[in-house]
């Protein structure tokens, strides 16, 4: 106990040391106009109309990241669950799915554009984000790899056959792999649908960056950034609570 | 004295069909580069309708091969293994298969009498509760039918992987050292209950152990098998009457029958 303690008194004091830090070098103006005192950056939150033009946009961009881990979440199980079922179309799977990840989400956005329009490519993008890696935790939690382990020899001698292997083994055994994965994939989304945003999408938290870039209005720029870490952060730590709770009560 | 062939019985002519029957059977292991080792070579074992036997021999003889061939897991390079006259995969389709690994191979996912249960599952049968309990009772487990595997020792595992092995009545029970993580004591003790166990079920086992007063306590015939490439060095009789107790492990005639096999186990591991 005294040790998770000494580690959460470790971190906390990381934390505030590097917002000190940022107050400083804002206070003290050493990196230019467009690095404003944290100080401000929180005034600006503070005051209740500011502060529901970021919300607004921070609901609007957690909306489409919501569905676009969803999505994201389903296309993947399907994608492993039909090489699962087809090994033949294993590789072929496989490629696309790096494919699909190799392309810059830049060169895909005109694309987007055109095709699902202005208001779901975020939708889009944070799915292709998560999409991935929900695909690599599907096929490597339900050991698509071929990694035989005794509960396999176990299966095979009691004369199981694929649909009851994959209820009774595959599925349970990859629960702990598939939400590693989901506690990647939701940040990404979250990513995915700020930077989806910025290729005209009518509102949300990237919409707001570009804008007040455009506009150099700092602090706005500084709070909606810190909002979209705050929500990546938000969704990294309800994941791994979820994973965690998994784990325990799995293993 | 060990003998070789079993005691002709005077109304028997003909040998009875043999449950497990490996005849000729060698094994050969692919290694990388175009190596291959041989692990076995030209092995016959015949096992018996009912009766249990022990294979003792050195590490790595191929004593696991054998079980695993049994099993239908691993298929011979030469000669043929039939298993109730038909091919091991064949038995094991049908669910008439019972094993236990030393790794007790539980799903820690599920609680203990989950796992006991998990046979019935995979047969596709609905789960005979009563049969549940009455296993998990035999190997002492009441109490902790609701428990995780990780909740319990490594004796309770394997003695919970003995009840999973057995739930269905398997015409053929492989055990591959289920008791080889445990010490000498709780060892003695497990022994006693898979006898017992044992003389009530009266199903047609192979066991694999490194330990020859285990493989004299339980079984009905002993086999030892030689270094790489396996194969059958010495068959020996155990004639104790069942049900055994642990008394019969005090007898002048257990310990000249350990002395004996630890003798060729010995001549093996030096040879
Ligand atoms: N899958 C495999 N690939 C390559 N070689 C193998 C494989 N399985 C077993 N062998 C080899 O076959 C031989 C026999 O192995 P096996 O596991 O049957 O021995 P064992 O008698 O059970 O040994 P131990 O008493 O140590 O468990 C060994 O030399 C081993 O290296
Ligand atoms: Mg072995």
């Amino acid at each position: 106990m005294s040790a998770a303690a000494r580690r959460a008194a470790l971190a906390t004091t990381g934390v505030l040391v590097l917002l000190a830090g940022a107050e400083a070098v804002g206070r003290a103006g050493i990196a230019g106009p467009s690095w404003p005192p944290l100080s401000e950056v929180a005034a600006h939150l503070l005051d209740a109309d500011r502060r529901a033009t970021v919300v607004r946009a921070a609901s609007a961009t957690l909306a489409s990241a919501a569905e676009g881990l969803l999505a994201g979440v389903l296309v993947a199980a399907a994608a492993a669950f039909t090489g699962l079922l087809l090994p033949p179309l294993r590789p072929g799977l496989d490629r696309l799915a790096a494919l699909l990840h190799a392309v810059p989400v830049i060169a895909l956005a005109p694309l987007l554009i055109t095709t699902v329009g202005r208001e779901a490519t975020p939708t889009v993008v944070a799915g292709l984000g998560a999409g991935f890696v929900m695909f690599v935790a599907f096929s490597s939690g339900l050991s698509l790899g071929g990694r035989r382990s005794t509960h396999d020899d176990v299966f095979d001698a009691l004369g199981a056959n694929r649909v009851r292997r994959l209820l009774r083994l595959q599925l349970p055994a990859s629960v702990p792999t598939v939400l590693d994965g989901l506690t990647l994939a939701a940040p990404a989304a979250v990513l995915g649908a700020t930077i989806g945003e910025w290729f005209g999408a009518p509102r949300g938290l990237g919409v707001l960056i570009v804008s007040a870039m455009q506009n150099f209005q700092v602090t706005l720029l500084w709070s909606a950034a810190a909002c979209a870490t705050a929500l990546s952060l938000a969704a990294y730590g309800l994941t791994t609570a979820l994973q965690r709770a998994a784990v325990r009560r799995m293993a | 004295m060990a003998q070789t062939t079993p005691s002709p019985a005077p109304t028997l002519t003909v040998a009875p069909p043999a449950a497990v029957a490996l005849s000729g059977v060698g094994k050969t292991f692919e290694l990388s580069r175009g190596r291959a080792v041989s692990a076995l070579e030209d092995l016959d074992l015949h096992v018996a309708e009912g009766e249990f036997v022990a294979i003792v021999g050195p590490s790595g003889c191929g004593k696991s091969t054998v079980l695993r061939m049994v099993a239908g897991l691993e298929r011979p390079s030469t000669g043929t293994v039939v298993v109730e006259g038909r091919s091991p995969r064949e038995l094991a389709r049908s669910h008439r298969l019972g094993v236990a690994f030393q790794e007790h191979a539980l799903l820690p996912w599920s609680s203990i009498r989950g796992n006991v249960a998990l046979p019935f599952h995979l047969a596709g049968r609905p789960v005979d509760a009563a049969r549940v309990d009455e296993l998990v009772r035999l190997v002492g487990l009441e109490g902790f039918e609701s428990a995780r595997p990780r909740q319990l020792s490594g004796g309770m595992r394997q003695r919970a992987a003995i009840a999973r092995a057995l739930v269905l009545r398997p015409d053929v029970l492989l055990l591959d050292e289920p008791f080889g993580a445990l010490d000498a004591v709780t060892r003695r003790r497990m022994n006693r209950e898979l006898a017992r166990i044992w003389s009530e079920e009266r199903i047609t086992t192979v066991l694999v152990t490194h330990d020859v007063e285990e493989a004299l306590f339980l079984a009905d015939r002993v086999v030892v098998m030689t270094g790489r490439p396996g194969r059958v060095r010495h068959v020996h009789r155990v004639d104790f009457p069942r049900p055994r107790e642990a008394a019969i492990t005090r007898s002048p005639e257990f310990h000249e029958a350990v002395d004996l096999l630890t003798g060729l186990l010995d001549a093996e591991g030096t040879a």
